[in-house]
Formats: structure tokens, C-alpha cells, sequence
């Protein structure tokens, strides 16, 4: 029975991988000491983005903070005051949003 | 001197030699079972099986008028760390595409054209996008197209998910509990 269950054993996993999906951009923010805030982009099949604009734009959509990802794929900035939001700009139609109320308090 | 071996005598063991031939059979009729989706997704992916699930026809979105249809009537699927996502099918009607620079796809009103979504890409009559769904979406939210003209002009549509995407708000509310 054994021999059957490696015999059936590649095919099966075969059938089950399912090819995986689009490099989808994600940015992740977080609240780091002395009240600025670390943001991090990349992309879902694990590749950094080095390089690739971030901007942090007020709701009255001023461009608050203009930057460029580190080596590292991070930027951390000073938090603003009022309403803002992170946009990370691989470019257009690949951006992801993160409102500031997403980004907790240290 | 006999060279017949004796036989076995677990009769697992001699059922096993008996029938393991018949297992040729066996790995004929696998694949056979896999062939309804085979055919089923090969006819999604040319377009002869339309756009997709709950298609939404002739939105009106500037002088455009495009239609809009998710993949597949199903649950967004998760894609590692960057959270859900839905795939989209648009078709922009045969006589107008003349003028529209690019698509883009958002839940709720995008606040620029920066920030308008995700891009459609492929043919102008089959274009396909993969939209992320933020899981505190509100299940009454709506989705929002915004064309690009070569002119550097923005037109927008809205159509409620609930009606693109049925699935997808039913995901939704089944998320409210635990997010």
C-alpha cells in the first residue's frame, strides 16, 4: 500500500500547486520611537522595493513628506499632524494606501 | 529442480500482485476527472465563455461605456502578506476605445488620479486587473472606475459591489466578526 502512495504521491502534487498569483504591491506601516512612523513596501513575491517613491499626502491632498525607499526598502518619517495617508507609488496602477488610522499610536 | 516461487501468503499481498496492473487504468482516469475544469478554465481564459461571473453591462463612464465582470464568483483570494485580492475583467465597447489612456479600479472614491487604483491591462476588450480588498471594506461599498483620457482628463463611474461582486460581500461580512 505504501508502494501505491508514492506511486500516487507526485502526481497528486502536482495537481494541487496551484501557479501563484501576480506580484501584487503591499506597504506596511508602523509607529516607531520619537513619534515617527516606519513604512515598508514591497511586493508579495517577496521582492523588495528599493528606491520606489513613498509620499505621505494630507486629506487636502498637499504632499506632505516626498521620499524614496532606502536600501532597505523602508522610510521613516516624522508623523504629521491631522489627516493624512501613505501612498507607495510603484508606479501607476500599482500603489497602495495606508490611512493614518491604520497606523497605530507607539 | 521447480523455479515457482511459492505463493504469498498475506492475501493483501496477493491481491496486490493480482491487480496492480489495473492501476494503468487508474492513472488513464485521473487526468479524465480533471478534464471538465481543464476545458472549463481554457474556455474562461479565451473569452468564449463571456467576461465572467456577474457581469455588469454598459457602464457609462465619460464618452466610454465598458463592461465589468469578476473572474471568477468567488471569495477574494489571499496572497501572502499583502492581504486579498479579486480578479477583474473589463471590456470597453467595440466603437469607443479610441481616447482612453488607462482603466483603474478602486473600492470607494479615489482621493486623485495617483491614488486611483489598480490599473487594467491586456487588450481593451478583455483587460484584466487584480483589485485589493481591504477586509474592513463596508459590504454597501461601491466600486469605482476611472478612465484616463490621452487628453489628461479623468471620468469616473461608481457601480455598488454588492452588485459586481456578490461573493466578495458575502466575504466581507463573514470578515466583520473577526477583523
Amino acid at each position: 500500500m505504501n508502494t501505491l502512495i508514492r506511486t500516487l504521491a507526485l502526481p497528486f502534487l502536482m495537481l494541487a500547486a496551484s501557479p501563484a498569483l501576480a506580484h501584487n504591491p503591499m506597504c506596511e506601516c508602523e509607529p516607531v520611537a520619537g513619534d515617527q512612523v516606519k513604512c515598508t513596501g514591497g511586493f508579495s513575491d517577496g521582492s523588495g522595493a528599493p528606491g520606489v517613491t513613498l509620499d505621505v499626502i494630507g486629506y487636502d491632498e498637499q504632499v506632505l513628506v516626498g521620499g524614496k525607499l532606502n536600501e532597505d526598502s523602508s522610510l521613516t518619517f516624522n508623523r504629521p499632524e491631522g489627516e493624512y495617508y501613505v501612498l507607495f507609488d510603484a508606479g501607476p496602477g500599482h500603489v497602495v494606501e495606508v490611512d493614518y488610522a491604520d497606523i497605530g499610536q507607539p | 529442480m521447480s523455479q515457482a516461487q511459492a505463493l504469498p501468503t498475506s492475501p493483501l499481498k496477493q491481491f496486490w500482485l493480482k491487480w496492480r496492473f489495473h492501476l494503468n487504468i487508474l492513472l488513464i482516469l485521473i487526468p479524465l476527472g480533471f478534464m471538465p475544469k481543464y476545458f472549463a478554465d481554457a474556455k474562461l481564459f479565451r473569452g468564449e465563455g463571456g467576461l465572467g461571473a456577474n457581469v455588469v453591462s454598459d457602464i457609462k463612464v465619460g464618452q466610454w461605456s465598458l463592461d465589468l465582470a469578476e473572474l471568477r464568483d468567488e471569495a477574494p483570494r489571499a496572497d501572502g502578506p499583502a492581504g486579498h485580492f479579486k480578479l477583474f475583467n473589463a471590456a470597453l465597447c467595440k466603437t469607443c476605445t479610441e481616447g482612453a489612456k488607462a482603466i483603474y479600479l478602486r473600492i470607494g472614491k479615489p482621493r486623485s488620479l495617483r491614488a486611483a487604483g489598480t490599473i487594467f491591462f491586456g487588450a481593451p476588450y478583455r483587460m484584466i486587473t487584480s483589485l485589493p480588498i481591504p477586509p474592513r471594506t463596508k459590504p454597501d461599498a461601491d466600486l469605482w472606475i476611472t478612465i484616463e483620457g490621452w487628453d489628461g482628463s479623468m471620468h469616473q463611474a461608481s457601480i455598488p459591489l454588492a452588485q459586481a461582486s456578490p461573493s466578495t460581500v458575502a466575504w466581507l461580512k463573514k470578515q466583520g466578526g473577526t477583523k
